[in-house]
């Protein structure tokens, strides 16, 4: 316990020590002043601490809304692109040089050479690169607090699970970082390899969902049309039984032709129909094998986004609105019916999404990424305890 | 002064890196407690590498031996061993003090012993002053103060220092040395591997010499030099090869200088000598008994084991025996 002291005691040393360090915190500060800055009054939202006011009936200080969407700032935005991006940026940058520095010639021997036992010295030097993370998150999350509750009188300690989801965010990252600074011992290569890790991650992530929307637009669309298909069908059998009655009875030539007209452009559409379902099938049937690689892809890569993501998830439990239904603009409008079916399907897609990431549960996403870290920690202790110095 | 148990005892130590370098091929030795014993050999010759397979900071490919009276590679046993690497590094961004601390503290010592011992540390090498100053603003000879002082931190029973003298100024190796005299009459083993032969023969009871991944020699540098020893006598003027019986050489040294040398170590296996160059009216201007140094005695066992000076020890091939 004495050694694991002595590691995160210099750890946190060498944090202090660095310019970088000192330059997120400053920046974290002008974000949370930003955010700060950002508020309602009786008439709307006041931006700069109220110099400016943009009029609202639905996001003023009487409205619910207006709390959701401030913590939903601090979540989707705030937390989704500074915390999740610039600031893990930095962090990496930072502490990429952690274990090659560590491993270097004239320092490894000294630290090698003590009684503390190898995995010790490993998992102490893992855990003391976090605090990086640990440190920034946990004080801008006090800032946030504040902010809130200054703000728009909303005490929410939910903005504090930030803390653990953006510490285990960085840490699948922060694996990957650690296996190839053991392996070369080089900082460049690190960080290196740590961001096109990182960016593929992502790249699948996005392909995947992109892909995914395609797909529940097909059949979304697919279904639209076969239930027009089915619809088509029994006015068929109508109109073709009405023409047959007409025909025996004595009925006018005219009524005949408009019957008939309207078994032709039945027909016709149905023709048109079948073919758009057949097409989206078809489509449907052409992107399945690459669902199926993406998954297999995904599978096995930590769920960077979706850990983030679940923040937000967590704000909103037990919400009557959502960020999502105010960023979709539901609460200004009333349910209407919108004619465009592209549209249409594609905000049935999106809702499909949504509803897919919605069913994955954060003992999923976490767990199966922490699974990755696992067997990625196991690699580089593997490497760093049998290593000769 | 020495114990029954050695306080390094290993045999057959056999290291082999990649490319089938042979580092150590049957390294044997042994240190006694309360002894300073220097490890010499050129470079490559497996110095250091055995000092850190007796560290854990290399695997041995096969050993086997003790350290303190646990086996090489008992890591709770190293708390008790204080250390100097060669080319050492400390975090920059570190005070001299907090270096000690950090580095005390990976040994187990407790925080509140650590807080005392660094003062006393410090003083010791002589950098109280710069307990607060970051060791990146060092001079090579200050930061192996600071190492040497780290080395003390666990109060150790065993001191294992690699070039502890290297970068340092005269005044400061005299302090080392003077230290580690001090340090050996508290009963502390100080095993020291270092280039400076002068310095070791100064300082060291007992000495190994390594060539090529092998001890060439090991002993007290008296035993070492033992068959060196002999007494060279300068006479005034030329003498006869007959005039001095049992002599190895009679040879002219200067304009009107004779040296007669005689392979002893006694004083009285000479006094025949003298008496029968006195009677002959020779003028015996100086007797006086000549040993091998410490760098003779390097040159000699890497001359024997064919080993060239600035070559490197370590052998490459396919056949070696590790």
């Amino acid at each position: 316990m004495i050694a694991v002291m002595a590691i995160l005691v210099e750890s946190y040393r060498s944090l202090k020590a660095q310019k970088l360090f000192k330059t997120v915190l400053v920046l974290s500060l002008l974000v949370i002043i930003g955010f700060a800055s950002f508020g309602f009054n009786e008439k709307g939202m006041s931006l700069f601490f109220g110099a400016y006011t943009i009029e609202s009936e639905f996001l003023n200080s009487e409205s619910e809304y207006s709390k959701t969407l401030y913590l939903g700032i601090f979540s989707a935005f705030i937390v989704n692109l500074w915390l999740a991006w610039v600031a893990t940026i930095l962090a990496l940058i930072s502490t990429s040089s952690i274990f090659p520095t560590f491993l270097s010639e004239g320092a490894v021997e000294m630290v090698m050479s003590k009684s503390v036992r190898r995995t010790t010295l490993f998992l102490s030097k893992y855990i003391g690169g976090l605090l990086f993370v640990i440190l920034q998150v946990s004080v801008f999350c006090v800032g946030a607090f504040l902010v809130a509750g200054w703000r728009v009188g909303e005490w929410n300690v939910t903005i504090f699970l930030a803390i653990p989801l953006v510490t285990i965010f960085f840490s699948y990252l922060f694996c990957v970082n650690v296996l190839f600074g053991v392996l070369t011992r080089s900082t460049l290569v690190a960080l290196l390899f740590t961001l096109l890790f990182w960016f593929m991650t992502f790249g699948v992530r996005q392909a995947d969902d992109i892909l995914h929307i395609v797909w529940f637009q097909g059949e979304v669309m697919a279904v639209h049309y076969e239930q027009e298909l089915e619809e088509d069908v029994q006015n068929l059998a109508t109109y073709k039984s009405t023409l047959e009655s007409m025909k025996e009875g004595e009925n006018t030539e005219s009524g005949l032709d408009y019957y008939s007209g309207q078994i032709k452009r039945t027909e016709s559409n149905m023709e048109y129909l079948q073919n758009e379902v057949d097409e989206r099938r078809r489509l449907m049937s052409q992107l399945d094998p690459w669902v199926t690689t993406l998954n297999i892809i995904r599978w096995p890569l930590p769920e960077t986004s979706r850990t983030i993501g679940l923040l937000q998830r967590w704000i909103d439990q037990g919400r009557d609105v959502t960020m999502v239904d105010i960023m979709s603009g539901k609460i200004f409008e009333e349910d209407e019916q919108v004619d465009d079916e592209v549209f249409r399907s594609d905000q049935e897609a999106q809702k499909k999404l949504i509803g897919r990431e919605q069913e994955i549960s954060a003992g999923a996403i976490i767990g199966w990424s922490l699974l990755f870290e696992f067997v990625i920690l196991v690699l580089a202790w593997w490497v760093f305890v049998r290593r000769d110095y | 002064m020495m114990s029954a148990a050695p306080v390094i005892s290993i045999d057959d130590v056999y290291k082999t890196f990649k490319r089938r370098v042979h580092a150590l091929r049957g390294v044997s030795m042994r240190v006694h407690e309360g002894e300073i014993f220097g490890l010499l050999g050129p470079n490559g010759a497996g110095k250091s590498t055995l000092v850190k397979i007796i560290m854990t900071v290399i695997r041995a490919n096969r050993l086997s031996g003790t350290v303190l009276g646990h086996s090489v590679g008992h890591k709770p046993t190293l708390s008790r061993v204080g250390y100097l690497p060669e080319h050492h590094r400390f975090p920059k961004h570190l005070k001299a003090g907090q270096v000690l601390d950090y580095l005390a503290g990976l040994s187990g010592v407790p925080r509140r012993v650590r807080k005392k011992r660094i003062d006393e540390m410090l003083e010791l090498v002589g950098m109280t002053d710069w307990k607060r100053h970051r060791v990146g603003e060092f001079s090579k000879g200050m930061q192996q103060r600071i190492g040497i002082a780290q080395a003390l931190m666990n109060d150790p029973r065993l001191l294992l220092l690699d070039e502890p003298t290297d970068g340092v100024d005269p005044v400061g190796r005299r302090e080392i040395r003077d230290l580690l005299i001090r340090l050996r009459e508290q009963g502390r083993t100080i095993f020291i591997n270092s280039h400076l032969l002068s310095e070791l023969e100064m300082v060291c009871d007992r000495v190994s010499i390594m060539v090529k991944g092998r001890v060439a020699m090991e002993g007290t540098i008296e035993a070492l030099t033992s068959d060196s020893q002999r007494y060279e006598i300068h006479v005034e003027g030329k003498i006869a090869g007959d005039m001095a019986p049992g002599a190895t050489s009679v040879e002219s040294v200067g304009v009107d200088l004779t040296k007669i040398t005689m392979p002893t170590a006694k004083a009285t296996d000479v006094q025949p000598l003298l008496d029968k160059l006195r009677q002959s009216g020779t003028t015996i201007h100086r007797v006086m008994p000549v040993r091998e140094s410490l760098e003779d005695l390097f040159i000699r066992a890497i001359e024997t084991t064919g080993e060239g000076s600035g070559t490197p020890g370590a052998v490459t091939g396919k056949g070696g025996d590790a």
